[in-house]
Protein backbone atom coordinates (compact mmCIF):
# COMPACT_ATOMS: atom_id res chain seq x y z
CA UNK A 1 0.00 0.00 0.00
CA UNK A 2 2.75 2.44 0.72
CA UNK A 3 4.91 1.63 -1.92
CA UNK A 4 1.66 2.45 -4.51
CA UNK A 5 1.21 5.47 -3.09
CA UNK A 6 4.88 6.08 -3.05
CA UNK A 7 4.36 5.99 -6.83
CA UNK A 8 1.45 7.77 -7.27
CA UNK A 9 1.99 10.12 -9.38
CA UNK A 10 3.67 7.65 -11.72
CA UNK A 11 0.84 5.50 -11.61
CA UNK A 12 -1.76 8.60 -12.14
CA UNK A 13 0.60 9.47 -15.43
CA UNK A 14 0.77 5.34 -16.31
CA UNK A 15 -3.53 5.17 -16.25
CA UNK A 16 -3.49 8.03 -18.28
CA UNK A 17 -0.92 6.98 -20.93
CA UNK A 18 -3.07 3.79 -20.92
CA UNK A 19 -5.95 5.81 -21.56
CA UNK A 20 -4.44 7.61 -24.29
CA UNK A 21 -3.31 4.07 -25.75
CA UNK A 22 -6.81 2.52 -25.99
CA UNK A 23 -7.96 5.45 -26.91
CA UNK A 24 -5.57 5.95 -29.82
CA UNK A 25 -6.40 2.10 -30.66
CA UNK A 26 -10.13 1.98 -30.68
CA UNK A 27 -9.89 4.98 -33.18
CA UNK A 28 -7.29 3.23 -35.28
CA UNK A 29 -9.77 0.00 -35.46
CA UNK A 30 -12.23 2.29 -35.78
CA UNK A 31 -10.94 3.90 -38.94
CA UNK A 32 -9.77 0.51 -40.31
CA UNK A 33 -13.49 -0.51 -40.08
CA UNK A 34 -14.83 2.04 -41.13
CA UNK A 35 -12.86 2.68 -44.01
CA UNK A 36 -13.69 -0.71 -45.12
CA UNK A 37 -17.65 0.26 -44.76
CA UNK A 38 -16.89 3.45 -46.92
CA UNK A 39 -15.09 2.17 -49.63
CA UNK A 40 -17.85 -1.19 -49.76
CA UNK A 41 -20.76 1.67 -49.60
CA UNK A 42 -18.35 3.86 -52.10
CA UNK A 43 -18.14 1.08 -54.60
CA UNK A 44 -22.04 -0.16 -54.45
CA UNK A 45 -22.76 3.46 -54.76
CA UNK A 46 -20.60 3.95 -57.76
CA UNK A 47 -21.57 1.06 -59.42
CA UNK A 48 -25.32 1.81 -58.87
CA UNK A 49 -25.14 5.31 -60.59
CA UNK A 50 -22.45 3.39 -63.60
CA UNK A 51 -25.80 0.81 -64.14
CA UNK A 52 -28.08 3.72 -64.47
CA UNK A 53 -26.61 5.84 -66.69
CA UNK A 54 -24.94 2.92 -68.74
CA UNK A 55 -28.89 1.69 -68.88
CA UNK A 56 -30.14 5.07 -69.74
CA UNK A 57 -27.91 4.88 -72.88
CA UNK A 58 -28.02 1.66 -74.19
CA UNK A 59 -31.68 0.63 -72.89
CA UNK A 60 -32.95 3.72 -74.20
CA UNK A 61 -36.63 3.73 -75.32
CA UNK A 62 -36.33 6.19 -77.05
CA UNK A 63 -33.51 4.70 -79.76
CA UNK A 64 -35.76 3.30 -81.93
CA UNK A 65 -37.54 6.50 -82.70
CA UNK A 66 -34.18 8.02 -83.32
CA UNK A 67 -33.23 5.47 -85.85
CA UNK A 68 -36.24 5.91 -87.34
CA UNK A 69 -34.89 9.19 -88.38
CA UNK A 70 -31.93 7.80 -90.17
CA UNK A 71 -34.32 7.40 -93.40
CA UNK A 72 -35.27 10.68 -93.44
CA UNK A 73 -31.42 12.21 -94.00
CA UNK A 74 -31.39 11.14 -97.75
CA UNK A 75 -34.42 10.77 -100.20
CA UNK A 76 -35.89 7.71 -99.66
CA UNK A 77 -35.22 6.09 -103.34
CA UNK A 78 -31.86 6.27 -102.09
CA UNK A 79 -32.53 4.22 -98.94
CA UNK A 80 -33.89 -0.02 -98.59
CA UNK A 81 -35.03 -0.34 -94.97
CA UNK A 82 -35.83 -3.08 -93.17
CA UNK A 83 -36.39 -2.75 -89.17
CA UNK A 84 -37.77 -5.97 -87.48
CA UNK A 85 -38.49 -4.66 -83.47
CA UNK A 86 -34.85 -3.86 -82.43
CA UNK A 87 -32.89 -4.57 -85.30
CA UNK A 88 -32.21 -2.85 -88.16
CA UNK A 89 -30.62 -3.72 -91.52
CA UNK A 90 -30.50 -0.67 -94.00
CA UNK A 91 -28.76 0.06 -97.29
CA UNK A 92 -28.49 3.44 -99.01
CA UNK A 93 -27.01 4.02 -102.68
CA UNK A 94 -25.99 6.94 -104.53
CA UNK A 95 -24.67 9.18 -101.28
CA UNK A 96 -22.88 12.33 -102.14
CA UNK A 97 -19.78 12.26 -99.51
CA UNK A 98 -21.74 15.20 -97.43
CA UNK A 99 -24.71 12.79 -97.52
CA UNK A 100 -22.61 9.84 -96.41
CA UNK A 101 -20.90 12.06 -93.39
CA UNK A 102 -24.61 13.04 -92.38
CA UNK A 103 -25.51 9.45 -91.94
CA UNK A 104 -22.08 8.06 -90.50
CA UNK A 105 -22.43 10.85 -88.08
CA UNK A 106 -26.16 10.45 -86.97
CA UNK A 107 -25.07 6.32 -86.65
CA UNK A 108 -21.82 7.46 -84.40
CA UNK A 109 -24.84 8.63 -82.45
CA UNK A 110 -27.45 6.61 -82.07
CA UNK A 111 -26.99 4.49 -79.12
CA UNK A 112 -27.41 1.17 -81.28
CA UNK A 113 -24.62 -1.94 -81.61
CA UNK A 114 -23.51 -2.02 -84.45
CA UNK A 115 -22.93 -4.96 -86.52
CA UNK A 116 -21.75 -4.20 -89.87
CA UNK A 117 -21.14 -1.01 -91.83
CA UNK A 118 -19.81 -1.30 -95.18
CA UNK A 119 -19.38 1.85 -97.20
CA UNK A 120 -18.01 1.54 -100.77
CA UNK A 121 -16.95 4.61 -103.00
CA UNK A 122 -17.88 3.89 -106.66
CA UNK A 123 -17.35 6.84 -109.04
CA UNK A 124 -18.19 10.11 -107.19
CA UNK A 125 -21.04 8.74 -105.08
CA UNK A 126 -21.16 5.98 -102.49
CA UNK A 127 -22.94 3.14 -101.21
CA UNK A 128 -23.69 2.22 -97.58
CA UNK A 129 -24.68 -1.04 -95.53
CA UNK A 130 -25.60 -0.78 -92.49
CA UNK A 131 -27.05 -3.40 -89.55
CA UNK A 132 -27.04 -2.84 -86.01
CA UNK A 133 -29.53 -3.97 -82.73
CA UNK A 134 -30.26 -2.21 -79.88
CA UNK B 1 -28.26 9.37 19.40
CA UNK B 2 -26.52 9.83 16.35
CA UNK B 3 -27.92 9.01 13.84
CA UNK B 4 -25.38 7.47 11.03
CA UNK B 5 -25.22 8.16 7.71
CA UNK B 6 -25.03 5.20 5.64
CA UNK B 7 -25.74 7.07 2.50
CA UNK B 8 -22.94 9.76 2.04
CA UNK B 9 -20.63 7.94 0.99
CA UNK B 10 -18.63 11.77 0.65
CA UNK B 11 -18.07 11.12 4.05
CA UNK B 12 -14.33 11.31 5.12
CA UNK B 13 -13.84 7.87 6.60
CA UNK B 14 -10.03 8.13 7.44
CA UNK B 15 -8.87 8.83 11.32
CA UNK B 16 -8.00 12.13 11.81
CA UNK B 17 -4.44 13.41 14.15
CA UNK B 18 -4.27 16.43 15.65
CA UNK B 19 -0.51 17.46 15.37
CA UNK B 20 1.11 19.73 17.90
CA UNK B 21 4.92 20.18 19.22
CA UNK B 22 4.96 18.39 22.10
CA UNK B 23 2.65 15.35 20.97
CA UNK B 24 3.73 11.78 21.91
CA UNK B 25 5.95 9.44 19.87
CA UNK B 26 4.04 7.05 18.22
CA UNK B 27 4.56 3.71 18.17
CA UNK B 28 1.72 1.48 16.79
CA UNK B 29 0.45 3.48 13.76
CA UNK B 30 -3.30 2.27 11.87
CA UNK B 31 -2.49 0.16 8.94
CA UNK B 32 -5.14 2.24 7.21
CA UNK B 33 -4.49 5.67 5.54
CA UNK B 34 -4.86 8.65 7.94
CA UNK B 35 -5.47 12.68 7.82
CA UNK B 36 -3.61 14.70 9.70
CA UNK B 37 -5.16 18.37 11.49
CA UNK B 38 -1.75 20.78 12.13
CA UNK B 39 -2.03 23.20 15.13
CA UNK B 40 -0.61 26.74 14.52
CA UNK B 41 3.09 25.76 15.57
CA UNK B 42 3.23 24.40 11.90
CA UNK B 43 1.82 27.03 10.09
CA UNK B 44 1.91 30.97 9.44
CA UNK B 45 -1.76 32.40 8.00
CA UNK B 46 -2.83 35.86 7.18
CA UNK B 47 -6.41 36.83 6.38
CA UNK B 48 -6.16 39.51 3.67
CA UNK B 49 -9.40 40.84 1.48
CA UNK B 50 -8.43 40.84 -1.78
CA UNK B 51 -10.03 41.78 -5.27
CA UNK B 52 -9.17 38.43 -6.43
CA UNK B 53 -12.37 36.06 -7.78
CA UNK B 54 -10.04 32.69 -8.10
CA UNK B 55 -7.84 30.55 -5.93
CA UNK B 56 -5.34 30.20 -8.48
CA UNK B 57 -4.99 34.11 -8.35
CA UNK B 58 -4.75 34.36 -4.85
CA UNK B 59 -1.90 31.68 -4.57
CA UNK B 60 -0.13 33.36 -6.96
CA UNK B 61 0.16 36.46 -5.01
CA UNK B 62 0.56 34.54 -2.02
CA UNK B 63 4.64 34.38 -1.57
CA UNK B 64 4.35 38.08 -1.80
CA UNK B 65 2.18 38.55 0.80
CA UNK B 66 4.28 36.57 3.42
CA UNK B 67 7.66 38.47 2.16
CA UNK B 68 9.78 39.25 5.28
CA UNK B 69 7.66 36.79 7.47
CA UNK B 70 9.30 33.88 7.12
CA UNK B 71 12.97 32.72 7.74
CA UNK B 72 13.00 30.13 4.72
CA UNK B 73 10.52 31.58 2.28
CA UNK B 74 11.45 29.08 -0.31
CA UNK B 75 11.04 25.93 1.12
CA UNK B 76 7.33 26.90 2.15
CA UNK B 77 4.38 25.81 0.33
CA UNK B 78 1.18 28.09 0.30
CA UNK B 79 -2.68 26.68 0.99
CA UNK B 80 -5.38 29.48 0.11
CA UNK B 81 -8.54 29.42 1.01
CA UNK B 82 -11.55 31.81 0.24
CA UNK B 83 -13.49 32.54 3.20
CA UNK B 84 -16.45 34.57 3.86
CA UNK B 85 -15.08 38.38 2.91
CA UNK B 86 -11.39 37.33 2.78
CA UNK B 87 -9.44 35.06 1.58
CA UNK B 88 -7.33 32.76 4.31
CA UNK B 89 -3.26 32.26 3.12
CA UNK B 90 -1.41 29.77 5.19
CA UNK B 91 2.30 28.80 4.45
CA UNK B 92 3.82 25.35 5.79
CA UNK B 93 7.32 23.89 5.27
CA UNK B 94 6.07 20.20 4.30
CA UNK B 95 9.99 19.21 4.53
CA UNK B 96 9.90 20.38 8.34
CA UNK B 97 6.71 18.78 8.65
CA UNK B 98 7.35 15.60 7.28
CA UNK B 99 10.82 15.10 9.50
CA UNK B 100 8.80 15.72 12.14
CA UNK B 101 5.98 13.70 11.56
CA UNK B 102 8.84 11.26 10.99
CA UNK B 103 10.46 12.26 14.30
CA UNK B 104 7.13 11.38 15.70
CA UNK B 105 6.66 7.94 14.33
CA UNK B 106 4.05 8.71 12.08
CA UNK B 107 4.97 6.94 8.72
CA UNK B 108 4.12 9.79 5.60
CA UNK B 109 3.14 7.32 3.19
CA UNK B 110 -0.10 6.73 5.29
CA UNK B 111 -0.81 10.42 5.03
CA UNK B 112 -3.70 11.50 2.81
CA UNK B 113 -4.21 14.63 3.67
CA UNK B 114 -3.06 17.39 5.50
CA UNK B 115 -5.61 19.88 7.11
CA UNK B 116 -4.76 23.36 9.18
CA UNK B 117 -7.25 23.47 12.36
CA UNK B 118 -7.50 26.92 11.27
CA UNK B 119 -9.83 25.56 8.55
CA UNK B 120 -12.18 24.64 11.27
CA UNK B 121 -12.26 27.30 12.86
CA UNK B 122 -16.03 27.32 13.70
CA UNK B 123 -15.91 23.63 15.08
CA UNK B 124 -14.13 24.63 17.84
CA UNK B 125 -16.55 25.61 20.22
CA UNK B 126 -14.08 24.00 23.44
CA UNK B 127 -10.22 23.77 23.89
CA UNK B 128 -8.42 20.90 22.68
CA UNK B 129 -6.00 19.79 25.28
CA UNK B 130 -2.41 19.16 23.57
CA UNK B 131 -0.61 17.04 25.81
CA UNK B 132 -0.08 18.54 29.44
CA UNK B 133 0.66 21.94 28.67
CA UNK B 134 -0.90 23.48 25.87
CA UNK B 135 -4.36 23.99 24.52
CA UNK B 136 -5.73 24.93 20.97
CA UNK B 137 -8.49 27.57 21.02
CA UNK B 138 -10.75 29.70 19.24
CA UNK B 139 -9.27 32.99 20.18
CA UNK B 140 -10.95 35.98 18.63
CA UNK B 141 -11.22 33.79 15.39
CA UNK B 142 -7.85 32.37 15.04
CA UNK B 143 -7.05 29.09 16.48
CA UNK B 144 -4.30 29.70 18.84
CA UNK B 145 -2.21 27.44 20.99
CA UNK B 146 -2.18 28.73 24.77
CA UNK B 147 -0.77 27.00 28.36
CA UNK B 148 -3.26 25.59 30.02
CA UNK B 149 -3.45 27.93 32.82
CA UNK B 150 -4.71 30.53 30.56
CA UNK B 151 -7.98 28.50 30.83
CA UNK B 152 -11.00 28.47 33.11
CA UNK B 153 -10.98 25.70 35.15
CA UNK B 154 -14.30 24.87 34.76
CA UNK B 155 -13.93 25.29 30.89
CA UNK B 156 -15.28 22.33 29.06
CA UNK B 157 -12.65 20.60 26.80
CA UNK B 158 -13.39 18.42 23.47
CA UNK B 159 -11.69 15.98 21.46
CA UNK B 160 -10.43 16.20 18.32
CA UNK B 161 -12.76 13.68 15.69
CA UNK B 162 -12.89 13.34 12.26
CA UNK B 163 -16.24 15.22 11.76
CA UNK B 164 -13.94 18.41 11.96
CA UNK B 165 -12.11 17.27 8.66
CA UNK B 166 -12.33 20.13 6.36
CA UNK B 167 -13.36 19.95 2.79
CA UNK B 168 -9.60 20.80 1.17
CA UNK B 169 -6.26 19.55 2.73
CA UNK B 170 -2.83 19.20 1.02
CA UNK B 171 -1.04 16.28 0.10
CA UNK B 172 2.95 15.54 0.32
CA UNK B 173 4.34 15.46 -2.72
CA UNK B 174 6.13 11.87 -3.54
CA UNK B 175 9.61 12.29 -2.41
CA UNK B 176 12.87 10.30 -2.85
CA UNK B 177 12.51 7.91 -5.68
CA UNK B 178 9.55 9.21 -7.33
CA UNK B 179 10.34 10.65 -10.76
CA UNK B 180 7.37 12.93 -11.09
CA UNK B 181 6.18 16.04 -9.21
CA UNK B 182 2.51 16.93 -8.10
CA UNK B 183 2.37 19.63 -10.52
CA UNK B 184 4.18 17.63 -13.15
CA UNK B 185 2.06 14.82 -13.10
CA UNK B 186 -1.41 16.36 -12.67
CA UNK B 187 -0.15 18.58 -16.35
CA UNK B 188 1.45 15.47 -17.45
CA UNK B 189 -2.10 13.30 -16.87
CA UNK B 190 -4.17 15.89 -18.43
CA UNK B 191 -2.58 16.46 -21.86
CA UNK B 192 -2.51 12.69 -22.10
CA UNK B 193 -6.52 12.54 -21.38
CA UNK B 194 -6.75 15.39 -23.83
CA UNK B 195 -4.84 13.72 -26.19
CA UNK B 196 -6.99 10.37 -25.77
CA UNK B 197 -10.45 12.50 -25.95
CA UNK B 198 -9.07 13.78 -29.07
CA UNK B 199 -8.80 10.45 -30.58
CA UNK B 200 -12.20 9.54 -29.06
CA UNK B 201 -14.00 12.04 -30.71
CA UNK B 202 -12.07 11.64 -34.18
CA UNK B 203 -13.28 8.34 -33.25
CA UNK B 204 -16.66 8.90 -33.03
CA UNK B 205 -16.67 11.10 -35.95
CA UNK B 206 -15.42 8.15 -38.44
CA UNK B 207 -18.12 6.38 -36.70
CA UNK B 208 -20.22 8.21 -39.83
CA UNK B 209 -18.63 7.80 -42.53
CA UNK B 210 -20.45 6.01 -44.87
CA UNK B 211 -23.96 7.20 -43.57
CA UNK B 212 -23.83 10.08 -46.57
CA UNK B 213 -23.27 7.16 -48.89
CA UNK B 214 -25.63 4.89 -47.73
CA UNK B 215 -28.28 7.71 -47.38
CA UNK B 216 -27.86 8.73 -51.05
CA UNK B 217 -27.85 5.53 -52.30
CA UNK B 218 -31.13 4.48 -50.34
CA UNK B 219 -32.88 7.83 -52.45
CA UNK B 220 -31.84 6.37 -55.62
CA UNK B 221 -32.53 2.65 -55.45
CA UNK B 222 -36.11 4.44 -54.33
CA UNK B 223 -36.26 5.31 -57.62
CA UNK B 224 -35.06 2.25 -59.25
CA UNK B 225 -36.04 -0.62 -56.93
CA UNK B 226 -35.08 -3.05 -59.45
CA UNK B 227 -31.58 -2.30 -59.28
CA UNK B 228 -31.57 -3.35 -55.01
CA UNK B 229 -29.89 -6.55 -55.78
CA UNK B 230 -26.76 -6.65 -56.25
CA UNK B 231 -26.37 -9.75 -58.65
CA UNK B 232 -28.88 -7.64 -60.73
CA UNK B 233 -26.76 -4.91 -60.41
CA UNK B 234 -23.61 -6.44 -61.75
CA UNK B 235 -24.87 -8.23 -64.33
CA UNK B 236 -26.79 -5.57 -66.07
CA UNK B 237 -23.33 -3.48 -65.29
CA UNK B 238 -21.45 -6.47 -66.83
CA UNK B 239 -23.22 -6.86 -69.98
CA UNK B 240 -23.72 -2.78 -70.35
CA UNK B 241 -19.81 -2.02 -69.95
CA UNK B 242 -19.21 -4.58 -72.78
CA UNK B 243 -21.66 -2.87 -75.01
CA UNK B 244 -20.43 0.05 -73.92
CA UNK B 245 -16.40 -0.24 -74.31
CA UNK B 246 -17.14 -2.51 -78.13
CA UNK B 247 -19.44 0.54 -79.48
CA UNK B 248 -16.95 2.88 -77.98
CA UNK B 249 -13.82 1.12 -80.04
CA UNK B 250 -15.75 1.03 -83.15
CA UNK B 251 -16.99 4.74 -82.90
CA UNK B 252 -13.29 6.12 -82.56
CA UNK B 253 -12.24 3.79 -84.95
CA UNK B 254 -14.40 5.55 -87.51
CA UNK B 255 -13.50 9.27 -86.52
CA UNK B 256 -9.63 8.46 -86.60
CA UNK B 257 -10.49 6.79 -90.21
CA UNK B 258 -12.37 9.72 -90.67
CA UNK B 259 -9.45 12.31 -89.68
CA UNK B 260 -7.24 10.67 -92.16
CA UNK B 261 -9.39 11.63 -94.99
CA UNK B 262 -7.72 14.94 -96.41
CA UNK B 263 -6.43 16.56 -99.89
CA UNK B 264 -4.90 13.87 -101.99
CA UNK B 265 -6.97 11.02 -99.63
CA UNK B 266 -9.78 9.31 -100.10
CA UNK B 267 -11.41 6.63 -98.43
CA UNK B 268 -12.71 4.24 -101.29
CA UNK B 269 -13.66 1.43 -99.35
CA UNK B 270 -14.70 0.73 -95.14
CA UNK B 271 -15.84 -2.34 -93.57
CA UNK B 272 -16.85 -2.97 -90.07
CA UNK B 273 -18.16 -5.71 -88.19
CA UNK B 274 -18.00 -7.24 -84.70
CA UNK B 275 -14.54 -8.35 -84.59
CA UNK B 276 -12.24 -5.94 -86.96
CA UNK B 277 -12.01 -3.24 -89.65
CA UNK B 278 -10.75 -2.11 -92.76
CA UNK B 279 -10.12 0.60 -94.84
CA UNK B 280 -8.90 1.29 -98.11
CA UNK B 281 -7.68 4.75 -99.04
CA UNK B 282 -6.60 5.98 -102.41
CA UNK B 283 -3.36 7.97 -102.43
CA UNK B 284 -2.89 10.60 -104.89
CA UNK B 285 1.08 10.23 -104.34
CA UNK B 286 3.80 8.86 -102.72
CA UNK B 287 3.98 11.86 -100.10
CA UNK B 288 0.62 11.45 -99.28
CA UNK B 289 0.51 7.58 -98.71
CA UNK B 290 3.29 8.20 -97.03
CA UNK B 291 1.57 10.91 -94.86
CA UNK B 292 -1.31 8.47 -94.73
CA UNK B 293 0.96 5.69 -92.96
CA UNK B 294 2.31 7.81 -90.79
CA UNK B 295 -1.14 9.00 -89.26
CA UNK B 296 -2.42 5.26 -88.95
CA UNK B 297 0.73 3.71 -87.04
CA UNK B 298 0.01 6.61 -84.62
CA UNK B 299 -3.45 5.04 -84.58
CA UNK B 300 -2.55 1.66 -84.18
CA UNK B 301 -3.17 0.52 -87.14
CA UNK B 302 -1.94 -1.99 -89.99
CA UNK B 303 -1.37 -0.05 -92.75
CA UNK B 304 -0.13 -1.92 -96.51
CA UNK B 305 0.57 -0.14 -99.57
CA UNK B 306 -1.29 -1.59 -102.30
CA UNK B 307 0.81 -3.29 -105.37
CA UNK B 308 1.85 -0.86 -108.30
CA UNK B 309 -0.32 1.75 -106.63
CA UNK B 310 -0.28 4.66 -103.65
CA UNK B 311 -3.00 3.25 -102.43
CA UNK B 312 -3.13 1.92 -98.91
CA UNK B 313 -5.29 -0.89 -96.87
CA UNK B 314 -5.44 -0.19 -93.23
CA UNK B 315 -6.99 -1.83 -91.28
CA UNK B 316 -7.37 -3.76 -87.43
CA UNK B 317 -8.65 -5.41 -84.61
CA UNK B 318 -11.77 -4.45 -82.55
Amino acid sequence: MNSIKAYKNELIVAVAFLLLLMAFFYKQGLVATQNVASSDASNSLNELKETIALKKVWANKQTTKKVDKLRSLVSPSSVKWKRTGKKLTASFSNLSPIELNRVVVKVMNLAVSIQKLDVIKSGTSYTMELKCKW
Amino acid sequence: MERPNILNFMENTKELILVYQEMRRIDTMPSKAINIMLTPQFYTLIREELPVKYAYQAKRIAASLFDGLLEDAQNHHYFVIKEEDSWLFIAYNPEMIRSFLESKGIDVETISKIYFAEQSLSSFVSPVLLGDTDALVNLNGTMTVVPQTLLDADKRTMQIHKSLTPKNGVSFEARGNALLGTNDTYTLAAILILFASIYVIEASRYGNGSAIQEEEMRVILEDYPALESSYTRKSILSKYRKIDKEERTKRNVIKSLSSMIFKGATLTRLSINDTKFQATFECSNAKVSKRLKALAKKENFVAVGLKNSNNLNIEGQL
